[in-house]
């Protein structure tokens, strides 16, 4: 958390988190880290360290599926002050037991639980010198 | 876990809730002097702590709020903030007090101006170095999935959200202290603007002002000041939200169903002897869903016992019966205190025009706090039980 609130602090940053979110610069798919407890094994996304299971403070990071099932999600029509609307936000289900809390690239009223959707990377908001902050989303799959 | 001895509620006061030009330390010092005289209180010494909930109008805020009548420099006091849970925390802070022994009187209040402070037209939001915010959660939001995934799994109408909204705005037609009340139908609420879907305006509990407070003592306490209708605190229970990374299901509430739990635990009082409740009906889903948790019906039964009239008037137990936070608004410091000086007055038989006949046990129950991976940070819950 510490390292995020430093990030929020610098008026530049255009990228929301590495230690989140790798976009590869060989242009191959973007994916989220998932970090697996060298002690204990768990598997957490984002890195809660130390682990919460075990206190181990040594991870491996494991590339995580970039599809899932979208559990539930809202189109947000009042929202957050200086975010645009409509927006939608969801919570995607991974194959390795993971929740997602993410916005969805696409049409407010198009999604539906249950759904598969994909990885994306996109816009979420605009930093403090109105430049876009990019962050992990998810799209229909077809989309 | 048993409270260690008997404590009981002297008096409780609360504003009118709504738009408010006073700020919060105003209503604050209303609220608060009309417990303390409804106490038969008459001398600012006999209060020996106080404890204040609120959430955005700053630092000090009891000391603020209880200088001029003279509270200060005679009680310890501690401010307490935990989002929309801090009004029900200073009163159970204050019930703890008296519980182990440390003080014979104490005093539990929230307040809260929100409108003379904020920005109109948006949302509420957890905080910025939280990892949901920054993708855009917002609390409506966050109610707006738990209800598209209670529709997708029941088969639940946005017209059936919507009759909890004239419910309990139905309840609240006589309340002096009630904002939003009255008859609105189904269609105003399902039609009025669109927050998140299927969230609409009417669906969402209005960002007010306002106060609550509550008084507590010993047994020998309300013998000695003389209150003639006491009413025993039978639970008083706080929790914490358990972390979650992992699917879960989110039709389910598990901090809400852990807390009352404990508290039918404590209290011996199961929900089958319960006569009114006030719950965090910040947003229609919410009370739907707690009809579950609260184990009032079983799994997947809410919306029958909604249809059915079992929550209101004539039904198993009046849930909302002040018309609950979808009729007073929200001034989340203060929600919590009012809520239980609501329920007090009930059991009092001092609602003219909204009184649930012959109560005896009244609960209630607030939440707090947007925090990512939990399903709500806090929650606190009361149990009030009627006379000696
Ligand atoms: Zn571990």
């Amino acid at each position: 958390m510490a390292k995020e609130e430093k990030k929020q602090r610098d008026p530049d940053i255009t990228f929301f988190h590495p230690d989140l979110l790798e976009v590869p610069e060989d242009c191959s798919s973007p994916f989220l880290k998932g970090y697996r407890c060298k002690s204990c094994g768990q598997l957490d996304f984002p890195n809660l360290n130390p682990c919460p299971n075990c206190w181990g403070e040594e991870f491996e990071i494991v590339p995580l599926s970039r599809r899932g099932k979208l559990y539930s999600y809202a189109d947000i029509f009042i929202g957050q002050p200086g975010l645009q609307t409509p927006y939608i936000i969801g919570y995607v289900d991974l194959p390795e037991n993971l929740r997602i809390f993410a916005m969805l690239d696409g049409e407010v009223g198009s999604f539906q639980c249950g759904e598969e959707v994909e990885l994306t990377v996109g816009e979420i908001r605009k930093n403090r010198d109105g430049l876009p902050i990019l962050s992990y989303k998810f799209k229909k799959v077809n989309g | 876990m048993k409270l260690p001895r008997e404590v009981y509620i002297a008096g409780v006061g609360e504003t009118v809730f709504g738009k408010r030009k006073e700020d919060f330390e105003i209503l604050g010092r209303q609220a608060a002097f009309e417990a303390i005289k409804t106490s038969k209180i008459d001398r600012p010494d006999v209060i020996q702590s106080a404890y204040c909930g609120n959430a955005t109008n700053g630092m000090v805020t009891g000391q603020t709020i209880l200088k001029d009548i003279g509270l200060v420099g005679k009680a310890s006091m501690v401010n307490v903030e935990s989002a929309c849970s801090a009004g029900a925390m200073a009163v159970h802070m204050a019930i703890k007090d008296v519980a182990y022994g440390i003080t014979e009187c104490s005093l539990g209040l929230g307040a809260e101006n929100h409108t003379l402070h904020r920005e109109t037209g948006t949302a509420f939001t957890p905080a910025m170095n939280d990892i949901e915010t920054v993708h855009g959660a917002v609390m409506t939001g966050k109610y707006s999935m738990r209800a598209t995934r209670y529709m997708y799994e029941t088969g639940a109408t946005i017209e059936d959200l919507a009759m909890i909204t004239v419910k309990n705005r139905g309840h609240a037609t006589n309340n002096p202290y009630a904002w939003f009340k009255g008859k609105v139908s189904v269609e105003e609420v399902v039609n009025s603007r669109m927050i998140a879907y299927p969230m609409t305006l009417h669906q969402c509990c209005g960002i007010a002002d306002g106060a609550g407070a509550v008084v507590v003592c010993s047994k020998d306490m309300i013998k000695k000041l003389g209150v003639d209708k006491p009413v025993r605190v039978a639970g008083s229970v706080v929790t914490s939200g358990p972390y979650h990374n992992r699917p879960r299901d989110i039709t389910g509430d598990d901090i809400t169903e852990a807390t009352s739990d404990l508290l039918y635990e404590q209290s011996g009082i199961g929900p089958e002897d319960v006569d009114i409740v006030e719950l965090h009906d910040a947003f229609t889903i919410a009370e739907l869903l707690y009809y579950e948790c609260m184990r009032f019906c079983k799994r997947g039964e809410g919306l029958q016992f909604l249809r059915d009239g079992q929550s209101t008037h004539g039904g198993k137990c009046v849930f909302s019966a002040r018309g609950g936070m979808l009729s007073y608004g929200h001034p989340i410091g203060a929600s919590g205190a009012a809520q239980i000086a609501a329920n007090v007055k009930q059991l009092r038989g001092e609602c003219p025009g909204y009184q649930v006949e012959g109560a005896k046990v009244a609960m209630s129950h607030v939440t707090g706090g947007g925090l990512s991976g939990t399903e709500h940070a806090a929650c606190t819950m009361h149990m009030l039980v009627r006379g000696w």
